[in-house]
């Protein structure tokens, strides 16, 4: 089982307390009504989708239920680092 | 009609008993979900002691998160709510059952489904985790004593699981 550790608890725990969010770090338009329908869609749908390593939001749903970011790699499934919501990228 | 709700337990109320561990219903507990950014102004809102690391309890209160701790005391006990404070106090004694294993073995019947390493576990420490499929909020009351707090519906599954794992011990 992979464990992934939660940098709210400090703590590191198994996978199963975690669910997986979605590509970290995509910033809501401020105002979308001033974006174009291809912009638009690029911003609800279009993903990096890398091979290797990815920056990811994860959330601690059976634990302390708080959102955080991690880095994992795509192809081992090994997980680099994890910070709080609101860190830089890393 | 009367006016009084009737409250019937999930679960048998008598204890399963196995060899080397008894699993049975707690009596009714009054509960909270408390939820503030500043755990000084909670305690001082409640008159509560409020623990400040995840996983710490004290005098029936469990933090949980960042920001979200569960309180747990006896039926008919009371807090004050915290009206006009910037904090969140919400009743939720009826949500959740309460189940306690007691005995050398419990830990084995617990593990049976649940992911953490328990025997990490000092007494006192507490968290929400997950047993098979069901969110439980799992508490090491003593060496041998945990609590495992369960939504009231997910009981009768959660009692046939540990029951369940608790026959097979030999």
């Amino acid at each position: 089982m992979i464990l992934i550790h939660c940098p709210y608890c400090d703590d590191t725990r198994p996978e199963l307390e975690f669910a997986y969010a979605g590509e970290a770090h995509i910033a809501r338009p401020l105002d979308p009504s001033a974006l174009s329908d291809a912009d638009w869609e690029r911003y609800l749908f279009i993903r990096a989708n890398p091979k290797g390593r990815h920056n990811e939001r994860w959330r601690h749903v059976h634990g302390c239920g708080r959102f955080f970011n991690a880095v994992r790699d795509t192809v081992t499934d090994k997980f680099e680092l994890t910070y709080k919501a609101g860190e830089p990228r890393k | 009609m009367s006016d009084l709700a009737t409250r019937t337990a999930p679960v048998p109320a008598e204890p399963a008993e196995f060899p080397g561990v008894s699993i049975s219903l707690s009596p009714p507990l009054a509960r909270w979900s408390l939820r503030a950014r500043d755990p000084a102004a909670l305690a001082k809102a409640i008159g509560h002691m409020v623990p400040g690391k995840i996983g710490e309890s004290a005098g029936g209160m469990l933090c949980l998160g960042p920001d979200e701790w569960l309180l747990r005391l006896p039926e008919g006990a009371t807090v004050p709510m915290g009206e006009g404070l910037p904090l969140s106090v919400v009743d939720i004694s009826e949500r959740a059952v309460t189940l306690v294993l007691e005995g050398p073995r419990a830990i084995e019947v617990l593990s049976s489904g649940c992911p953490r390493d328990l025997s990490k576990f000092a007494v006192g420490y507490g968290s929400r985790t997950i047993y098979e499929t069901v969110e439980i909020v799992l508490v090491r009351k003593g060496e041998e004593r945990w609590s495992v707090d369960v939504w009231r519906s997910f009981a009768p599954w959660l009692w046939t699981g540990l029951t369940t794992a608790a026959s097979h011990l030999r």
